[in-house]
């Protein structure tokens, strides 16, 4: 207990002085509760969870800035902000490949879920349903959806279908700094789960279901990225900016085009799928655009659940990468960024000449299996 | 086999003398059992005494029948501590189930509601290791690989809506063990969130290899089970929990069958 009171005296001091130096651009990052404080302009000790019902059966996906992969919410605002969002989880039936389907636990209707972009220093207040056992529409239009929702009704790419399939399930975002045991912990269906955390560091993160088997839960398609941009921004400035996330799965056929997940191939790392975007089309039906000239800059996490990604773009070369997306990790000059599972990098590069950027996982098996798309190239336009 | 369980379970149903009771319980005789997953590391192998078990998962009939005789277990007058507000959602009344599934299991049904329909058929939900241990001998009846078992119950967790749900309610041997719901036993919570005793890392971070008496496909599968269900509140009423109920044997019903323990 004395601990406690001496960090609260030190961070309503720390928060004095921070006001002080930087009074506008933060102003949101005050403490909210009494059991914040801060060390090196961070903020930790968040409230509990609270887990509640509630008799709720509006949009799944709820904020401003959650997007469909690889979109980007822009940020449009200065400084700081507190977010609420609402992510539900429940099943989907997607498909990750022509005339592959399953039956999918996801985290608002999509595998990847939903893409969240928020600034470093921001709060988000997160609320999760589990409606996994009802069914949930995602391609019909509704009111007060996020961005995200609109975005998966004009490209249906997963061409994605409800589906009830009752289970208990988790959120654990790696971009939260918190006791795990409380806001990862497990819901039932039917329960809800709401939480705070602030984005303290800068980065592309993953999130997932940590409910065991936490293999089984992620490859079964609940995952997907956190954007948290520098509050200072990176040294340089993007034409244009994507998200991309890596993932395998783990599927046989049972039936005729009837998919199911296989827990046996999921432990011997035996991937029937690899994707870039939940699909081994997603960017090649719908390849990223760009310009010659442009400064393209992909955020790129490799989801697993537990294969590696060699990330490359074939015909260019990263001019910079920041591992984990913090500015502080820059690299220069490089061809292939490697991705262990829950791995990201955000990445510069400039686009050559007018044509066509395959992007691949170098480790070809991959490749093979799925992780390739594309990003097209239209001609320099003045500058 | 199938005859001598037909035989004890008549015994035991004129014992209970339960009308509502259509399928005899079938004996499942004890034994060493040694877990799958060591919830004890010091309990490699725990005897397990004889019991009855339901051959199927209780029907929608069957709990028609306990409902319309304990109303205070209706629908609409069931107490709002004992479920989640799902409980029996899928009946279109508080005393009917949907056309044509009678002979399905029932589902949206809490943990209270379970066990206070066995108590009310003389019975109890099964333990955890009982039900395990009738699993085993059911595997071996129905001649299912290690492999197989695996494959089917991670094939049901990823897709456990199947067409057919009917079951045999004149099966005079254990069924459905797996195809059909996922079944509520008494200690259902044990490894996860049940009293002080918790597990550190309640194997949340997909280290179930620590739990397991051997690192099988057969026992991960078990694993996944245990878990996957113990972090459902008791409350919980969903579309594929179901249960079966277990039964004692008394030593009257023991001595006049001429079985042994």
């Amino acid at each position: 207990m004395k601990s406690l009171s001496l960090s609260v005296i030190s961070a309503s001091i720390l928060a004095a002085a921070a006001s002080v130096s930087a009074p506008i651009a933060f102003a949101d990052t005050e403490l909210k509760h009494d059991s914040e404080y801060v060390i090196d302009g961070k903020v930790y000790g968040l409230p509990e969870a609270k887990v509640y019902r509630e008799d709720y059966s509006g949009p799944a996906v709820v904020g401003d800035y959650l997007t469909q992969v690889p979109n980007l919410a822009k940020l449009d605002y200065e400084g700081n902000k507190t977010h609420n969002v609402r992510m539900d989880v429940f099943s989907q039936k997607v498909e990750v490949a022509p005339g592959v389907s399953y039956s999918a636990w996801t985290f608002g209707g999509s595998v990847p879920g939903p893409v969240l972009h928020v600034r470093e220093g921001d709060r988000v207040i997160f609320k999760m349903k589990n409606r996994s056992d009802e069914e949930v529409t995602i391609t019909k239009p509704v009111k007060n959806g996020s961005p995200f929702l609109q975005q998966v009704q004009a490209n249906t790419y997963q061409n994605n279908q409800p589906v009830v399939n009752p289970m208990p399930h988790s959120m654990d975002f790696h971009s939260g700094t918190v006791a795990a045991e409380d806001k990862w912990r497990t819901i039932s269906p039917g329960e809800t789960i709401e939480f705070e955390w602030i984005a303290n560091y800068a980065g592309t993160y993953m999130y997932h279901c940590g409910t065991s088997s936490v293999l089984m839960h992620t490859a079964m398609g609940q995952y997907g990225a956190v954007v948290v941009s520098p509050k200072d921004g990176y040294p340089t400035d993007a034409d244009k900016e994507y998200v991309l996330v890596q993932s395998e799965h783990y599927l046989e056929e049972v039936g005729d085009g009837e998919f199911i997940y296989n827990h046996d191939a999921a432990l011997n790392r035996q991937p029937s799928h690899v994707t870039f975007n939940g699909h081994v089309g997603a960017l090649s039906d719908s390849p990223l655009r760009a310009d010659e000239g442009d400064r393209v800059r992909l955020h790129v996490l490799n989801a697993g659940p537990s294969g590696t990604s060699s990330f490359h773009v074939i015909g260019a070369i990263f001019d910079r990468v920041w591992y984990e997306g913090d500015p502080r990790n820059e690299w220069y000059g490089m061809q292939t960024v490697l991705l262990g599972a829950s791995n990201s990098a955000t990445i510069d590069f400039i686009v050559p000449e007018e044509g066509i950027y395959k992007l691949v996982d170098h480790e070809f098996a991959d490749a093979e299996l799925g992780a390739a798309g594309a990003l097209i190239a239209g001609p320099r336009k003045d500058k | 086999m199938v005859k001598w369980l037909g035989v004890a379970g008549l015994m035991f149903s004129t014992l209970t003398a339960s009308p509502l009771v259509l399928s005899d319980p079938v004996r499942i005789n004890g034994g060493e059992f040694e877990p799958p997953v060591l919830l004890d590391k010091e309990r490699l192998s725990i005897e397990i005494n004889s019991f009855m078990l339901d051959a199927t998962p209780v029907t929608n009939q069957l709990f028609l029948d306990f409902v319309k005789s304990h109303p205070k277990w209706q629908r609409d007058n069931i107490a709002a501590l004992f479920h989640d507000g799902n409980y029996l959602k899928h009946w279109p009344q508080n005393n009917a189930y949907p056309d044509g599934q009678a002979d399905h299991p029932v589902t949206y049904v809490s943990w209270f509601a379970a066990r206070e329909y066995c108590a009310a058929k003389g019975g109890r939900l099964p333990s955890l290791n009982e039900w395990e241990y009738a699993s085993v001998q059911y595997r071996q009846q129905q001649n299912i690989s290690d492999d197989d078992y695996a494959r089917n119950l991670f094939a049901w967790y990823s897709q456990p809506k199947s067409d057919e749900q009917r079951v045999n309610v004149n099966a005079t041997e254990l069924s459905h063990m797996y195809d059909r719901v996922n079944e509520w036993v008494e200690d259902y919570q044990l490894l996860l969130t049940n009293g002080d005793d918790v597990d550190l890392l309640s194997g949340s971070c997909g280290d179930g290899a620590r739990f397991l008496s051997s690192f099988t496909k057969a026992n991960y599968a078990t694993f996944f089970r245990y878990q996957s269900r113990s972090d459902y509140a008791p409350q919980s009423s969903t579309s594929t929990m179901g249960f079966r109920c277990a039964y004692d044997i008394s030593s009257d019903t023991i001595a006049s069958n001429g079985d042994q323990l």
